[in-house]
């Protein structure tokens, strides 16, 4: 459940043609609002504080005891987690076990934290809804899923904010790998709301363009933040002898992964990459993989100003000074942001361009940045499947993940 | 958590009566909070609050609990007599009780304390306690069940001619259910290859449901009991037999008192099997005698106010093992 597509097929075809997600978000349509645009999740109402209000795309029959305790994102992951099971062919005795996790990662709730407080503050302790707590907290996405699927292996949920979705996929890999695991849901979610978004205002980091075709343009030397987006995202992660006793073709494979931290600043990327870069040497490190092998890298590239460079530094490090050139591309210009869910959201588009056998380019770029110079930032849809991907994640406190994939 | 559901922080205050006029704000309001419920729950609720007449307040509570029940077991609940169990018959787990309670709380405007919740495990039992609250009246003693080892223990009869698997007693009656197996040793001969459960044996069956209200929930006077060896049938009148009982079949089974004064009891009964009526007996009489105990038992109405309450509830509150586990 994405801006720019409910379902695979859509999402592959909208990233192929670069069709982007974003909207003028109506509730942003005020004078005191600079920020005008969002990446919006399309066939979903959840603006109501009660989820009874919530309507949800035909198809998915959700029961109200299953959705009182959910935020919106829930919703989303709900309908994303019942689409990955059909998806990956997964028979009910697949799901719930000892032998099968989930992992997830979001930031809660805002809108419902604020609804829940405001109503204990206002109505006293004895009116606090009794599942306000588990609808809106820092969890709410794990708790909501492992009990709606009944999900008896590994649970737990991430907070490395736009990292976090980057590293549950990452320690889903090692439950795997470590066979402490056969099988890993990663689960990626946000709310992409008035309430999830409008906070980063604060921070100046939001693009304040009202033309839904130019809000979100990373590496374009006149980008001026990032356009928030929300929705969820399941990707199932297997070993590979799950994979053969199921007779079932994965999207890729997941090599492995790397992770450094800036150890510069709480919400500043460091000015050179210097974390970002080491994530990745480590993630070749861990894998064995050569730079040079690299044909595809899905960037964190949010369109903020500090960060894209930041990251273009830590890309040129790796692959420019060695002479190599693989294509780079950011889809946050076609998605947006989607904080907690992005890394997540981005390795499932990882998994299926390399799977329909294109690289798509980074939207919404006119002029491009000079700090980009040495790069090959594709500046549209490259017909060619990348048989290696790297996806880079960053999030605050300088927290930095890379992911590597290989086509199957 | 479960523990913040076991023990969250509510009002000690457990009864306000309607006092203030009913303005049309607090009417906009109600229908804000009732929007999911029937319009007729929200014309009950418009009733008890303009003339506070608890009349009403059963519209009330069932259009509540049938707003939280999923829809495909709401069929039950309009059919449903007070018996109906709130978790195991209509899948009301105990946060779910919360937010019924809330909404109730809301909706009669009165505050209910968290430990007298956990007594309630039918949908009469939350109708005799709004009741009770409402009116003022002391908290009746919580509907009892009884498995089988208790009923064992404490009947007369014992197998193979006891025929009650489980059974619940409140103040008001019992209810029981009982499964024939075809095991049973007169069905080798009632009938020749053709085992039916002889009529007979359910107003037997329906006796032995009267013989444990006597024993578990009939009124006593403070150092008396029932004895359980002075209970005796003396006749029954206006029994009809409705419906052939076959092995496989679940009878269940319902008596209430009618008369009761020393030596005669008599009680009215019946057997259903699912929807259907197998055995109707308009009077049912047994004879009984008190006997002397050393511990007084507890008397049928808790005296004891509620914010006391946890004292009258630690026996075996029903709710409180459902949330427990």
């Amino acid at each position: 459940m994405t801006s720019i597509g409910n379902d695979a097929a859509t999402v592959t075809g909208n990233l192929r043609e670069m069709r982007h997600g974003f909207e003028l978000y109506p509730p942003f349509q005020k004078p005191e609002i600079a920020c005008k645009v969002v990446g919006t999740i399309k066939g979903f109402t959840t603006d109501s504080v009660d989820p009874e209000d919530w309507t949800w795309p035909a198809g998915y029959e959700i029961k109200r005891e299953t959705i009182r305790s959910m935020a919106p994102h829930g919703l989303y992951a709900h309908c994303a987690f019942i689409q990955a099971i059909a998806d990956a062919k997964l028979a009910e005795g697949d799901i719930s076990n000892r032998d099968t996790g989930l992992f997830a990662a979001s930031a809660g709730s805002p809108m419902l934290t604020y609804y829940h407080h405001d109503r204990m503050i206002k109505l006293g302790p004895a009116r606090c809804s009794p599942l306000g707590i588990v609808a809106s907290i820092v969890g709410t996405l794990n708790f909501n899923l492992v009990a709606a699927f009944k999900i008896q292996g590994a649970s737990t949920g991430f907070s490395s904010a736009c990292a976090s979705s980057a590293h549950a996929i990452a320690y889903g890999y090692e439950e795997v790998a470590r066979g402490r695991q056969k099988r890993m849901f990663i689960v990626g979610g946000e709310d992409g709301n008035t309430d999830a978004i409008l906070p980063f205002a604060g921070m100046r980091t939001l693009s304040l363009q009202s033309d839904p075709a130019l809000a979100s343009r990373p590496f374009d030397v006149a980008r001026d933040g990032f356009v928030g987006t929300g929705g969820g995202v399941v990707l199932v992660l297997e070993s590979e002898e799950e994979v053969s006793r199921r007779g079932v073709t994965p999207y890729c494979e997941l090599l492995g992964w790397g992770q450094a931290s800036d150890g510069y600043n709480v919400a500043i990327s460091h000015p050179d990459g210097l974390g970002s870069k080491a994530a990745m040497d480590n993630a070749f490190k861990a894998t064995g993989v050569l730079p040079a092998s690299v044909d595809y890298v899905n960037a964190h590239a949010t369109s903020t100003l500090i960060g894209d460079i930041s990251e273009a530094r830590a890309l040129r490090s790796v692959f420019g000074e060695m002479g190599i050139r693989p294509g780079i591309s950011s889809t946050k210009s076609l998605t947006g942001h989607g904080l907690s869910l992005a890394g997540a959201m981005e390795t499932g588009f990882c998994a299926v361009l390399m799977r329909s056998g294109f690289m798509p380019g980074s939207a919404h770029i006119t002029k491009l940045d000079p700090a980009c110079e040495g790069l090959n930032i594709l500046r549209a849809t490259v017909p060619q499947a990348p048989k290696v991907v790297l996806k880079n994640s960053s999030g605050f406190g300088g927290a930095n993940v890379a992911l590597l994939m290989r086509k199957v | 958590m479960s523990d913040s559901v076991q023990s969250p922080q509510g009002s000690n205050k457990s009864l306000t009566v309607v006092s203030k006029p009913f303005a049309p704000d607090d009417e906009t309001a109600l229908r804000e909070a009732l929007k999911r419920c029937s319009p007729s729950t929200f014309e009950a609720a418009v009733q008890f609050r303009k003339t506070g007449n608890a009349d009403h307040m059963p519209a009330v509570v069932i259009g509540v609990i049938e707003r939280f029940v999923e829809p495909d077991l709401r069929a039950k609940l309009k059919d449903a007599d007070d018996d109906l169990r709130l978790i195991e018959d209509l899948g009301i787990d105990s946060l779910t009780m919360m937010e019924i309670v809330i909404l109730v709380e809301d909706v009669l405007q009165l505050s209910i304390n968290n430990d007298e919740l956990r007594n309630l495990r039918t949908v009469g039992d939350v109708k005799t306690f709004i009741d009770c609250k409402i009116r003022g009246l002391p908290l009746p003693r919580p509907t009892k069940f009884l498995p089988i080892e208790h009923i064992g223990a404490v009947m007369p009869v014992q197998p193979p001619f006891l025929f009650l698997n489980e059974a619940s007693v409140s103040s008001t009656g019992a209810n029981g259910k009982y499964k024939i197996t075809g095991q049973e040793f007169f069905l080798q001969g009632h009938f020749k290859d053709n085992p039916v459960m002889p009529a007979s044996i359910m107003l037997e069956a329906l006796g032995q449901l009267a013989v444990l209200f006597l024993l578990e929930g009939a009124p006593t006077e403070p150092g008396k009991a029932i004895g359980s060896n002075t209970i005796f049938f003396t006749g029954c009148e206006g029994v009809r037999a409705h419906r052939m009982c076959k092995p496989g079949d679940i009878l269940t089974l319902s008596i209430k008192p009618k008369r009761m004064k020393m030596p005669l009891a008599t009680f009215e009964g019946a057997i259903r099997v699912g929807q259907e009526k197998a055995v109707i007996a308009e009077d049912i009489t047994l004879t009984f005698a008190y006997v002397d105990v050393a511990v007084a038992p507890a008397p049928v109405a808790e005296t004891s106010q509620p914010g006391s309450s946890s004292e009258g509830s630690g026996s075996n509150p029903p709710l409180r093992v459902a949330m427990n586990a």
